[in-house]
């Protein structure tokens, strides 16, 4: 026959009534996942959209007419699309006044072709005048990008011998990108020197993505710095001003970030109010079976008085058995929300088409002590009112009710 | 019979969804051209260990607690083979964006840790009621 210390009380309380300690940990279990899971969700998304903000780089986009959806499209959701101007719209912004820095980008969407032969978003850059995709890649690629070679997107599917398969052409690639939970990820970089050659591989498969006419001066996106003093707004008035046409389309991907910011903000705020209304329902669930399960103890507790336990003894046994439950099902909860948020975060960022970005491992471990933390003052909470009861002067008078 | 359902239907559960999985709603890369990719053999490799353990689920619901627990040690084996298959042993394509690397990867891992947990406890639960028995 074990021998039962008051240190192991607790425990073995808990294991002679499986289902009632079963209840409460799941009861716990449920609330930790949405608590943790909740907060790690909505820390990865913070790390998407500040990861968004540092690679967005220009103040003012100039797109084709009717195209500012796809272009946004491309600066979030990842969806590739291919737009390009037919005129010189460089030389035609260059004499723009407020105009600090300006750049021209290329973009082009692959086919989605075999099994490994992606659909990505190519964007050609000028390595010239470039200030927006050159010092992001120079922070993790020393050399300078040849003609013919790509820098590839952390999502893209690199092949053993170093190259991938766009247009059934092998681009050598030069570097892999580090994840920015972007739809940079799902892009590979070129200059636009190797553009006209992207054309002419597209147009042997019989999918020219330009025109061949257009293939060495297609400009898709004037991306644009405005000097100090200038506004974006202002500037885009002064470029329809000075190029004389009307219909151009501009996108500001400052105030795409904001609007993105807005929609996530509310998305976890709502997020917030569900999880204190469910955690509040759950505090009550364990409250009712705490104070119903006191009351059912009454005569246990009785009998630990007589044996000698002082209250202060039952109260610690009360708190370690609710911190008990809490742990166990903090434990659990958490194990189960790192397992249905962890090894999934693609298909998640994939899904909310939202800037996602798996947060660090110290984060998620400062989250895994916050939510155990949650899980083990929920269970204290639950059982504070029982603890108080069994604490107060009248006591005996109280076990005595249960006689 | 509770605890005997507790042992077992895990593993028969779990070992279905591990051998259906890859064929069905966590499916992998065709087969074009002949070319067959990492993925294509792993999602054989899940139906083979899924079965197995599916049917050692099944025969452990006609047996002794202490042969059970032994089935079971068995479940943890095939299932930590389930984990090991996809990030190991044979992999899936390389692509992040590739439904094989997204969602038959994560799915497969997430069933292995579930199966080798859930056995653990099982056997936990049947070598503690044969000494007890004893």
């Amino acid at each position: 026959m074990p021998r039962i210390t008051l240190g192991r009380l607790p425990f073995e309380n808990l294991r002679r009534k499986p289902f009632r300690t079963a209840a409460l940990v799941i009861v716990v279990t449920m609330l930790t996942v949405a608590f943790y899971g909740g907060a790690l969700l909505a820390t990865n998304l913070k790390t998407g959209l500040n990861s968004m903000q540092e690679r967005m780089g220009a103040d003012l986009m100039v797109v084709p007419q009717n195209t500012g959806s796809k272009a946004e499209a491309l600066l979030t959701s990842g969806t590739s699309s291919t737009f390009y101007f037919t005129n010189d719209i460089v030389k035609l912004v260059a004499g723009a006044d407020g105009i600090g820095q300006a750049t021209s980008q290329t973009y082009i969407s692959s086919l989605a072709a075999a099994c490994c032969d992606e659909k990505v978003q190519i964007i050609g850059f000028d390595p010239a005048t470039d200030f927006v995709i050159e010092p992001w890649i120079t922070s993790q690629y020393d050399g300078t990008l040849k003609d013919g070679e790509v820098v590839a997107g952390a999502n893209i599917n690199v092949s053993e011998n170093g190259a991938i398969r766009l247009y059934n052409h092998d681009f050598p690639v030069a570097a892999q990108l580090a994840a920015t939970g972007t739809s940079l990820d799902n892009s590979v970089f070129v200059n636009e020197n190797t553009i006209p050659a992207v054309v002419s591989y597209s147009a042997k498969v019989g999918h020219a993505a330009i025109p061949q006419e257009y293939a060495d001066k297609a400009v898709s996106a004037v991306l644009i710095k405005t000097a100090d003093g200038y506004d974006a707004h202002t500037v885009a008035g002064n470029i329809a001003k000075a190029s004389g046409i009307s219909t151009l389309g501009y996108v500001y991907p400052g105030g795409v970030t904001a609007s993105t910011r807005a929609s996530l903000n509310a998305l976890v705020g709502y997020a917030g109010l569900f999880l204190a209304v469910f955690w509040t329902m759950g505090l009550v669930v364990l409250f009712a079976v705490f104070a119903s399960s006191m009351n059912e103890r009454k005569r246990e507790f009785a009998a630990y008085r007589i044996m000698g336990a002082t209250r202060g003894m039952l109260v610690g046994l009360i708190v370690r058995e609710s911190a008990t439950i809490g742990l166990i099902g903090g434990v659990i909860g958490i194990a189960a929300a790192s397992l249905a948020i962890l090894p999934f975060n693609t298909l998640i960022g994939k899904q909310l088409q939202l800037p996602y970005l798996q947060t660090g491992i110290v984060t998620v471990l400062a989250l895994v002590v916050a939510g155990l933390a949650f899980a083990v003052a929920t269970g204290l909470i639950a059982s504070i009112a029982t603890a108080v009861k069994l604490s107060a002067p009248e006591t005996y008078l109280t076990l005595r009710e249960g006689e | 019979m509770t605890r005997k359902l507790f042992a077992t239907l895990p593993a028969i559960v779990l070992g279905a969804l591990i051998a259906i999985a890859p064929q069905t709603f966590a499916y992998v890369c065709k087969v074009e051209d002949g070319m067959k990719m990492a993925c294509h053999y792993t999602a054989q490799a899940a139906l083979g260990l899924g079965v197995v353990i599916a049917l050692l689920g099944i025969l452990g619901l006609f047996v002794a607690p202490q042969v059970r627990a032994g089935l079971n040690i068995a479940v943890i084996l095939n299932a930590a083979l389930v984990v090991a298959v996809p990030t190991v042993l044979i992999g899936v394509c390389k692509g992040a964006m590739m439904h094989c690397h997204m969602v038959t990867l994560p799915t497969l891992i997430v069933l292995g840790v579930l199966s080798v947990v859930l056995a653990a406890i099982a056997v936990w639960f049947d070598i503690r009621d044969t000494k007890t028995a004893r």
